[in-house]
């Protein structure tokens, strides 16, 4: 799998977005990015363990190193969390964050069809349903 | 003692749907509601699409199904490919149906974990249907590192919790037929449905049996089942229906034209409706003819046809009844003719019955020609050929219960020893034979037809002689005497050569 196509990385653009306003005055560490992988964690790991996510995440992180170096020094732990994130500068972290979001959602796509991908993602993030569906068909 | 009417009242199980064509009417009319299944097979044999096709079926918002993946293929992986089915309706996820993988509980933790997971996922849930894909995997690691006792414990526990959440479930596992002995599951189950898949020479046959089934009367026996892009369809083997209509006697039946008047004549008045009617012959002798000619006299009548052909395509027949004068093209595009063209490897007996059966329900057809059994064996599966003349019995009992008449036409080898009326011994099906042959006379092959059996009526016992027309059009010649042992293929004169009207030959007639 090369590049996700444009409107795989507009809906990821879309969700980080959402997340940054929803999280504006909270005190949560995690950069917006990671926190839409966190979500969309919770719903994966039930469909596919978490072993299963974990792959799926390690193969978006390998994508998104071939893409550029945002990453580059990010390991993946067996929870499907990241470690040495804090090594990493702001953009750094929010770029390549946008970037790892984008392959996440453009492998479910490719694994599950971007209507299905879109219906889990309307799961967890309600409020975005139609918005999400009118968005990525345009 | 109580009368019947003080007694209070039986419970009332509701029958669940299965959303698996053909099978509600296999289970007695679905299945219990609230009944602990389980769906068995070897591997590739339609366990998953089954259990996704009751999912689907039966979800609602109010009462969802929860799918527990365990090891073996995840939930994101089943709906990548189930997703192709069109019984798949994205718009069930999330609210009616749940998915949740139960690989991390199962691998990481004890059996009473994998309980409690459970039952508390239930319990937020509130499900109607719970499926356990694969439920093997569940217990391959009980066996391996608790005793027997405390599996069966848990499956027990299992069984009661989910029915007293009144939840109907689904195990899904791969069994092998020799576990069911030994196996606790199988005995605590109220119901078992056993798929299997064998190859046999080329074809791949699938097969469903329903070994148990609490409560009520399910049709036993192996039955055909296939896999399309609709997702499982299962062939009943009383082909998924007893006709309703009541069965008819005798002396109400009316006769019908089989479209040339003296042959009707020979038959004493027609075909009974509702009659099974066999036309056998050697090669050329104008079998399908007969048949067409049987189908454009009902479509006259304004009854509908269905022709089932395993030969000549459609065309080919629409073409040759024209040159007939018979234009069964028009009825045809009106709706009221369907030329059935079955001619698919692997074709499952099972599976060209229901083609038959649901085009005469599509049309209310009257009349049916089958031409002709052998083609209709040939396209079989080997596999199926076994069972030919059973589905052929259970698929003419069916159909001429209803009311159909059914003319079948089957191709017999002349010889000059004998006068067989069929290679498959399938005479006993039918209510009415007739019996083409060839005879030579006069150094020429002419064709005779006779009828042998009319079952409940009277008929003639001549042997008459036919010529097809160049126009293809039966016409049968008055009786004559002049010849015995035409049965023989080779009769002898006994009286003056009767004046012939010649059939067109294409070079003259030799001389002496």
């Amino acid at each position: 799998m090369g590049q996700a196509p444009p409107r795989t990385r507009d809906l990821a653009r879309r969700l980080i977005a959402h997340e940054l306003s929803e999280n504006k005055s909270s005190e949560t560490k995690n950069p917006a990015p990671f926190l839409v992988d966190q979500k969309l964690r919770a719903l994966l790991v039930t469909l596919m363990g978490s072993v299963g996510f974990q792959a799926l995440l390690s193969r978006a992180l390998a994508l998104t190193n071939a893409e550029g170096p945002w990453l580059r020094a990010v390991t993946l732990k067996a929870d499907g969390s990241f470690e040495r994130l804090d090594e990493l500068g702001e953009d750094q972290i929010f770029e390549g964050g946008v970037v790892l979001l984008t392959h996440l959602l453009g492998l479910l796509v490719a694994f599950i069809g971007e209507d299905l991908t879109l219906r889990l993602v309307g799961e967890i993030w309600p409020e975005l349903s139609p918005d999400l569906d009118k968005g990525s068909r345009t | 003692m109580r009368s019947q009417a003080e007694r209070p009242a039986k419970v009332a199980i509701r029958k669940l749907p299965t959303g698996v064509r053909g099978l509600d009417d296999i289970l007695g009319g679905g299945v219990p509601e609230l009944s602990f299944n389980i769906i068995a097979g070897s591997p590739g044999s339609g366990k998953t699409t089954m259990a996704h096709q009751v999912v689907f079926a039966n979800a609602t918002v109010q009462k969802p199904a929860l799918f527990f993946t365990v090891l073996g293929e995840p939930a994101i992986k089943m709906l990548r490919y189930q997703q192709l089915y069109s019984f798949f309706d994205e718009t069930k996820l999330g609210k009616e149906i749940r998915f949740s993988n139960l690989s991390d509980v199962v691998l990481n933790h004890s059996l009473d974990t994998v309980f409690d997971e459970i039952t508390k996922q239930v319990t937020a849930v509130n499900p109607g249907i719970v499926v356990v894909d694969s439920f093997r995997t569940v217990v391959r690691k009980v066996v391996t590192s608790t005793s027997e006792v405390e599996m069966q414990s848990f499956i027990q526990r299992l069984a009661l919790f989910l029915a007293s959440w009144e939840a109907t479930t689904f195990l899904v596992g791969e069994y092998s037929p020799e576990e069911i002995r030994d196996n606790p599951l199988f005995t605590i189950a109220d119901g078992l449905f056993w798929l299997s898949q064998n190859v046999e020479r080329n074809s791949v046959v699938r097969k469903l049996q329903i070994l148990k089934v609490r409560g009520q009367e399910s049709v036993p026996g192996l039955h055909t089942i296939r896999i399309t892009g609709a997702g499982l369809q299962a062939f009943s083997r009383t082909l998924g229906f007893v006709r309703k209509t009541p069965p008819r006697t005798r002396a109400k039946r009316k006769r019908l034209s089989m479209g040339i008047p003296d042959w009707d004549t020979m038959m004493g008045g027609g075909v009974y409706e509702g009659d099974s009617l066999l036309i056998a012959g050697p090669s050329g002798t104008g079998k399908t003819a007969l048949a067409t000619q049987f189908i454009a006299a009902g479509l006259r009548r304004g009854e509908p046809g269905i022709m089932a052909i395993f030969e000549e395509r459609p065309k080919g027949y629409t073409d040759r009844a024209d040159s007939f004068g018979l234009n069964l093209k028009e009825p045809l595009a009106q709706g009221k003719l369907e030329i059935l063209y079955l001619r698919p490897l692997d074709l499952s007996v099972d599976e060209t019955m229901q083609e038959i059966l649901d085009a005469v329900d599509r049309i209310g057809a009257k009349r049916l020609v089958i031409d002709s059994l052998v083609s209709l064996e040939m396209a079989l599966a080997p596999g199926f050929r076994e069972d030919f003349r059973e589905s052929l019995y259970r698929l003419i009992v069916a159909l001429t219960g209803a009311g159909v008449t059914i003319v079948s036409t089957v191709e017999v080898e002349d010889t000059f020893t004998g006068y067989s009326f069929s290679h498959y011994t399938i005479s006993f099906l039918t209510d009415d034979i007739i019996r083409l042959r060839y005879v030579e006379i006069d150094s020429q092959l002419r064709k005779m037809i006779a009828v042998i059996k009319m079952r409940g009526g009277n008929h003639s016992k001549d042997i008459r002689e036919y010529v097809i027309t160049d126009k293809g059009v039966v016409v049968i010649r008055p009786h004559t005497t002049e010849y015995v042992r035409l049965t023989t293929g080779i009769p002898e004169r006994t009286g003056p050569r009767p004046a012939q009207v010649e059939e067109s030959p294409p070079e003259p007639r030799a001389t002496r």
